[in-house]
């Protein structure tokens, strides 16, 4: 018997105006398990994980985070979910440092000094901790990105392109906080354009083509080289 | 649309406005101090009437709109907005035609039409924002507020517009008292012209919210037409 | 309240560090001024206090509205908005964090407006200010709330820059009535029992629109 999902929609559809997006989305992620959303670009990936979220509302269908609807999350539950979008959630005019802090005492993180000290160092940004985000290329951004959705130690996370602007450094490094987050428990759900071997146990791979999330290969290893070509031509604009 | 009910209700009206405008023009005496014009009253009033009315449920629905959600809530809401907009417009038109023989200008700072130039331009910001922004259920939300907002606002323009009179009166005296309804045919007039305009308001509203209603089918009927179609492509 | 304080001391920060709502507002609300001032033609002397009550007023509205809807327009950048939704931090917070910086922001371009009104009505520095003093604050701290609230909207419609205005000034006008009525009796050397009906609606105003932006912030914030 698996674990009560800690991430689950059922039925999911949205339209922009008359344009369907989803079309019927079923997931559930279990705690410490990794659900890959492999899509192009304008397959939906972006609204579904903000309807995941709560920023959205879907037409039908229900989304719930941790048994309850995403939309009425109690404060409580909030602090449980952390989320990266390609909005980097930074203020550009705070330094890294303070960036961490203000979301620490948002989210009410214990011994946040020491706690920001070992995420910057996580990051790689340890010696740029003084410098304004604004000065950050998008890679760092990204990075600091990173250590700010994970600070709380969220037991949901919800990932839109966590590699998207890093480097092979960079991308091996967020692999890696994305694993040490399911090992704790955390359930993950992200996005990506290609599958690649995540954490083969713990992660699985579908694809969301034209507003359905079909099963990708199972086995998420041996989508690595897979090229994904359009599977229906002429459908990734909607 | 054109049902048993709304048919009925049309009948209703026609016969009931024109009694008002028969009420209004032949059955009713003249008013002593300011003559003819004062006719203009019978329908001066009963359109204020249907604009507080209307505006009082743009607020009510916007509150049903957050609490409870459902798209019907916002058809109501914009329904009564604009009927209110149209009607808060005649009151000012009519309030205009009056005062112009009455009190010698077309325009006065009484604190009656000074609260109804307020009402209106807010209403007219609601709808504004409704042209502006479009359709979503963002800007529905945002209408809601906006509809509760400027309806709690209202009992502090009231006041404070009448206190800003009364420490400097006008320079026309607006004696309200000469209202004084003192023939029972006056009252009898008013009261026909009153529910003249409700059933003139509960008409325009069942129309109106049919027809947004039908616009909502719609839009709905064409969400599920393309996923119809994008099933259909799955295939 | 941790959050609150945590939301207030970022924008302050950020705000101290070259946000440019404040000197903007103080920018804005001299140039009003001074437009008010060359459109009255003041006289000189005690004729010109309910002159100089109304260019304060106006100058104060729409500067306001230009200065105080920054401190919510900021958060836009980088999707920080909805960063903020989705902290567990209340959303009735976010109002108050909010309102509290826009309205200390307000508090600094007013005291640099009063000065100048000193100088530019060549009025004295007295009682009389002092006495104006409740009015001005309550008409700020309304504002704040007002401007904070529709913020929220407007800087997430189309043409929403345009909406801002349309809404704000009809529904400011009890504030407005009351603040500039109460300014002037002030200015005007009246004691402070001639203001207290109008500090009354200001008191009326505030609580209702700091009410409904703690209740109703929430529903603004969500998206499709």
């Amino acid at each position: 018997m698996m674990d009560a999902p800690a991430i689950e929609a059922r039925g999911l559809f949205k339209s922009f105006g008359a344009a369907p997006v989803l079309r019927g989305i079923d997931l559930a992620i279990a705690p410490g398990r990794a659900l890959m959303i492999i899509g192009r670009n304008g397959a939906g990936k972006s609204t579904l994980l903000r309807l995941l979220a709560g920023l959205g509302a879907p037409n039908d269908g229900e989304v719930r985070l941790f048994g309850t609807p995403s939309r009425k999350l109690e404060a409580a539950d909030r602090r449980r979910l952390g989320m990266l979008t390609h909005q980097s959630f930074l203020y550009p005019n705070l330094t890294a440092r303070e960036n961490l802090e203000f979301y620490c005492a948002l989210y009410r993180v214990a011994d946040s000094a020491a706690a920001i000290g070992r995420w910057l160092e996580r990051v790689g940004l340890a010696r740029f901790a003084a410098e304004r985000v604004r000065a950050f290329s998008r890679g760092m951004e990204q990075r600091l990105a990173l250590a700010r959705a994970l600070i709380h130690r969220p037991d949901a996370l919800l990932m839109d392109e966590p590699f998207a602007a890093l480097d092979p450094d960079g991308a091996e490094l967020a692999a890696t906080l994305i694993r040490e987050a399911l090992a704790r428990g955390c359930a993950v759900a992200l996005t990506a354009h290609r599958a690649f071997d995540l954490d083969a146990g713990r992660c699985t791979a579908r694809e969301l083509v034209r507003g359905r999330l079909l099963d990708a290969p199972a086995n998420a290893a041996s989508a690595e080289r897979a090229e994904y070509p359009p599977a229906h031509p002429g459908v990734g604009a909607r | 649309m054109a049902n048993t009910f709304t048919r009925t209700l049309a009948a209703l009206t026609g016969l009931l406005m024109f009694a008002a405008i028969y009420m209004t023009f032949v059955f009713v005496p003249t008013e002593a101090e300011q003559g003819i014009v004062q006719r203009i009253f019978y329908f001066h009033v009963p359109c204020a009437w249907v604009a507080f009315a209307a505006f009082g449920i743009v607020a009510i629905s916007g509150i049903f709109y957050l609490w409870l959600g459902g798209q019907i809530w916002d058809d109501l809401g914009y329904t009564c907005a604009e009927i209110g907009m149209v009607f808060c417009t005649l009151v000012l038109v009519t309030g205009s035609i009056w005062a112009r023989p009455i009190w010698g200008v077309w325009w006065t700072w009484d604190s009656r039409l000074t609260t109804t130039l307020i009402l209106w331009l807010l209403y007219g910001g609601y709808l504004m924002l409704r042209a502006m922004a479009g359709d979503s259920p963002q800007v529905a939300r945002f209408a809601a507020v906006i509809g509760i907002v400027a309806a709690a606002d209202v009992p502090v323009i009231v006041v404070s517009v009448r206190l800003w009179r009364t420490i400097h009166p006008a320079v026309l005296i607006t004696k309200q008292g000469q209202h004084g309804l003192t023939d029972p045919r006056m009252v009898a007039t008013l009261l026909v012209a009153l529910a003249a305009f409700t059933a003139l308001f509960a008409l325009l509203l069942l129309i109106r919210f049919a027809s947004l209603r039908t616009r909502s089918r719609l839009a709905a009927l064409e969400r599920e037409l393309n996923l119809i179609d994008a099933a259909a492509g799955d295939l | 309240m941790a959050g609150f304080v945590a939301v207030l001391r970022k924008d302050l920060t950020l705000e101290l560090r070259g946000g440019e709502s404040t000197l903007a507002l103080v920018a804005l609300s001299i140039l009003i001024l001074i437009v008010m001032v060359f459109a009255l033609n003041p006289a000189g002397g005690a004729a010109d206090a309910p002159i100089a009550a109304g260019a304060l007023w106006v100058a104060m509205i729409f500067a306001g509205m230009a200065g105080a809807a920054r401190t919510v327009l900021a958060e836009r950048d980088n999707g920080c908005l909805r960063a903020l939704y989705l902290s567990p931090l209340d959303r009735g917070a976010i109002f108050l964090a909010k309102l509290a910086a826009a309205s200390i922001f307000m508090v600094v371009a007013e005291a640099a407006v009063v000065l100048m009104l000193v100088l530019f009505f060549n009025l004295d520095f007295d009682l009389r200010l002092v006495r104006m003093l409740p009015a001005l604050a309550l008409g700020l701290i309304g504002f704040a709330a007002l401007a904070t609230l529709l913020a929220a909207i407007s800087g997430r419609v189309h043409a929403g820059d345009l909406l801002m205005p349309l809404l704000a000034v009809p529904m400011y006008v009890p504030a407005l009535i009351a603040g500039v009525k109460a300014s002037a009796a002030a200015l005007g050397g009246a004691q402070w029992s001639a203001m207290g009906q109008w500090l009354r609606i200001m008191i009326a105003f505030d609580v209702l629109f700091v009410a409904a932006g703690f209740i109703l912030f929430e529903h603004l914030l969500g998206e499709d």
